[in-house]
């Protein structure tokens, strides 16, 4: 090798090594970013609690005051009630907003009995009153009006210590408070994501692997199948945003049958499977290819039917790649959001129903991004759950498929 | 074509009937030469039901889209006996021997004309049921090919396609099958365990027992051997001495000692034209055409 020919081969490596570690930076980048700001706000507790706090108003049944001791083991800033053994703790929101929070509560409290008195069906079903509400306000007798006063900061901002100072030196007995939940949370989404998974699942895998097995396996070499697979493939090219347009549109009218008037986790699941018919039946083809021909034929000259023979064995034998083709896309219907936008709805929904709109973690990202406060933590811990989800997919695809590999090389 | 073939044996057949044997069609290249003889040796299973053999084929023509693999053929495959085809490589015995459980059906472009009867009966006729067919014309391929599931799932699948469920009759079938084979022995104590773990020749020997569970009443196998060792290969040459004495086996090889070794016919295919065919003895030592002394001999191939 002359000098010349010798610079040329090494600018190439180098222009191939420095592409490589520019994909791997970007990739541990988004990494990197994404947890660091998320990774604080992560906690099953996030993971496990409503997006929209909740307001409650509860009465306690019996708000006596008794005495109790400070547990040991409880952190300096909490401000501890003597008379009615819970805790309170001054904290900053995302909004920069001040909350009172309720840190501890005896098991003998009266705030672990309380009713719920708000207005509405609800009205006097027990409520077990959790650490980490948000109290906005106690109503407690007034031992010096002799009327019921309220104590926090509804109207007034008062801190942990003022409100227990004064529901302790002014006050002869709890009667009730106004708490919210923490919310931020996203369970809502979660399950909702859940949910359309399993719908579309059930909805497209059967579909997509029954096209694939008439494509590969029954229909006649022509070229009017070619032109199918092509259109198919042709699918797979289109924005998912033009098959949101087309859910909200068409499939609408789908959902409707139902009785559906709304955007739905049913229509986003119906628009998903229409996006993943393509995905479902290249990999299903792929698997089906993968299955050697010897056993086609040895299973007809045994005298099976065709069905029989790709129920008994063809299909069998191409599970581990229609398991790939499933993996791959739980991955994309956890990751996509354009098509659900239009078709599910953007409204984060605490209490998902098929038949009710609700967001996915992507979608709930955007909304909490486009809201007036966009809340950056959540969405990076949001994120954080997706990218850990998607990551487990790809995984158990890579074992899947270096498994699949290793059967059929002998 | 059929129109000609089902009118015609009834007026020619009574006269010709003694000579109707495999034998004749020893030069069926020229056209003027095979016309009279095709006719002379019409099938009528009206009037021949114990016909000796189970394969009539008559003027068999095979077209993969323009390719024509295989010309003019007529031949008889004899019951409970073994014969082999034998021919240098692409001449058209995979083709030939694929008609007979017409597995060429799944070949697109394949276009056939002729005709081939079994024990009188068209296999081409629409209504012949090709699932029973093939079961009843077992085959046997070059690689083996078990299914991926246990020993067992494998020589019980046929019967399993029937809808047979019944534990008690299929354990009698698998075990009886497998000793026809020849593995009982060696599989009896896993029979559980995926065939695939099995050795290249074992799993040759499954294949057979598997096509033999179902019974059949021909054998089809593509050079069965061609991809064991000599041992293995002994061991399946025993096996279809074993067999044929239950069944009739069209045995395809590329090897001259085995097709002189096993089989009582021998036909030599050459581009698509059956050359000679004969008892195997006659075919090895006395051989009428020029062609098949040069192949046996090793001249070409
Ligand atoms: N599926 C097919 N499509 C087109 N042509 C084919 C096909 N199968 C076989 N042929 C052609 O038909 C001819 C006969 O093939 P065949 O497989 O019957 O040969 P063979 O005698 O079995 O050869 P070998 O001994 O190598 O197995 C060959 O020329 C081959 O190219
Ligand atoms: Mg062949």
């Amino acid at each position: 090798m002359n000098k010349r020919r010798k610079f040329a081969d090494d600018v190439r490596t180098v222009v191939t090594w420095l592409s490589t570690s520019i994909s791997v930076i970007v990739l541990a980048a988004i990494f990197v970013f994404v947890f660091s700001r998320g990774w604080n706000t992560l906690s099953w507790d996030v993971l496990m609690s409503d997006y929209h706090p909740e307001n409650m108003l509860v009465e306690f049944s019996d708000g006596t005051p008794g005495h109790f001791e400070r547990p040991a083991d409880l952190d300096d800033a909490d401000v501890f009630s003597e008379k009615y053994g819970f805790a309170l703790r001054d904290e900053i929101d995302h909004r920069k907003q001040h909350l009172m929070v309720l840190t501890y509560i005896a098991d003998d409290s009266p705030l672990r009995d309380a009713v719920f008195a708000g207005s509405g069906p609800r009205k006097g079903d027990k409520i077990t009153v959790m650490e980490d509400m948000q109290i906005r306000r106690f109503d407690y007798m007034s031992e010096a009006r002799g009327r019921k006063s309220p104590a926090g900061f509804m109207g007034n901002q008062k801190t942990a210590d003022e409100t227990i100072e004064r529901i302790e030196t002014d006050g002869s007995a709890l009667i009730g408070m106004f708490y919210q939940s923490t919310g931020g949370g996203m369970r809502g989404s979660l399950v909702a994501t859940l949910m359309l998974i399993g719908l579309t699942l059930v909805i497209a895998l059967p579909i997509g692997i029954a096209a694939a097995v008439y494509l590969h396996e029954l229909a006649p070499k022509n070229k009017f199948t070619s032109v199918i697979r092509s259109f198919i493939e042709m699918l797979s090219g289109v924005p998912s945003i033009v098959f949101g347009l087309m859910g909200m549109t068409m499939l609408f009218s789908v959902t409707a049958l139902f009785g559906i008037t709304t955007q739905s986790i049913l229509l986003g699941a119906l628009t998903l499977s229409v996006i993943l018919f393509p995905v479902i039946i290249r990999q299903t083809e792929e698997a089906l290819i993968v299955v050697p021909d010897g056993l086609r034929m040895a299973s007809l000259s045994l005298g099976s039917s065709h069905t029989q023979m790709i129920f008994k064995v063809i299909l069998p034998n191409a599970l581990p790649g229609i398991l790939t083709a499933t993996l791959l896309s739980i991955s994309r219907i956890i990751g996509e959001s354009a098509a659900l936008i239009y078709t599910m709805g953007v409204a984060i929904n605490d209490h998902p129903e098929i038949g009710r709109s609700g967001t996915s973690l992507a979608v709930q990202i955007w909304t909490v991004m486009t809201g007036e406060q966009p809340n950056f933590e959540l969405a990076s811990a949001i994120s954080i759950v997706i990218l850990i989800m998607v990551l487990v997919l790809n995984l158990t695809v890579k074992g899947i498929s270096s498994r699949l590999n290793r059967k059929w090389r002998t | 074509m059929d129109a000609r073939m089902t009118t015609d044996p009834m007026i020619e057949s009574p006269q010709t009937e003694p000579q109707a044997s495999s034998e004749l069609d020893v030069k069926p290249e020229t056209p003027e030469e095979t016309k009279p003889a095709k006719q002379v040796r019409m099938p009528d299973p009206k009037l021949d039901p114990n016909s000796p053999n189970v394969f009539e084929v008559r003027d068999l023509n095979l077209y993969y889209e323009k390719f024509h693999a295989l010309k003019n053929v007529t031949i008889d495959i004899p019951k409970n006996h073994v014969t082999a085809f034998i021919g240098p490589s692409g001449c058209g015995k995979s083709t030939l021997l694929r008609c007979f459980n017409r597995m060429n059906d799944l070949i697109d472009g394949v276009r056939i004309d002729g005709s081939i009867t079994m024990e009188g009966q068209d296999i081409h006729s629409k209504d012949l049921d090709v699932v029973n067919l093939r079961t009843e014309v077992g085959m046997v391929f070059q690689a083996p090919n078990p299914f991926p599931m246990s020993i067992f799932d494998n020589v019980a699948y046929g019967l399993r396609c029937q809808g047979i469920r019944d534990m008690k009759k299929l354990r009698v079938v698998v075990e009886d099958s497998l000793r026809k084979a020849a593995l009982w022995e060696e599989a009896k104590d896993h029979l559980h365990r995926n065939a695939l773990k099995l050795s290249g020749g074992q799993q040759q020997r499954l294949c057979i027992a598997r096509a033999i569970a179902l019974e059949p009443k021909v054998i089809l196998m593509d050079e069965p051997t061609s991809a064991l060792d000599p041992i293995a290969t002994a061991h399946i040459e025993d096996l279809i001495e074993e067999l044929k004495k239950l069944y009739t086996i069209i045995i395809v090889t590329h090897s001259m000692n085995q097709a002189a070794r096993i089989s009582d016919k021998t036909a030599f295919f050459l581009l698509g034209d059956l050359v000679e065919v004969g008892d195997t003895s006659e075919v090895f030592h006395v051989p009428r055409d020029k062609r098949t002394e040069d192949y046996i001999s090793g001249k070409f191939g």
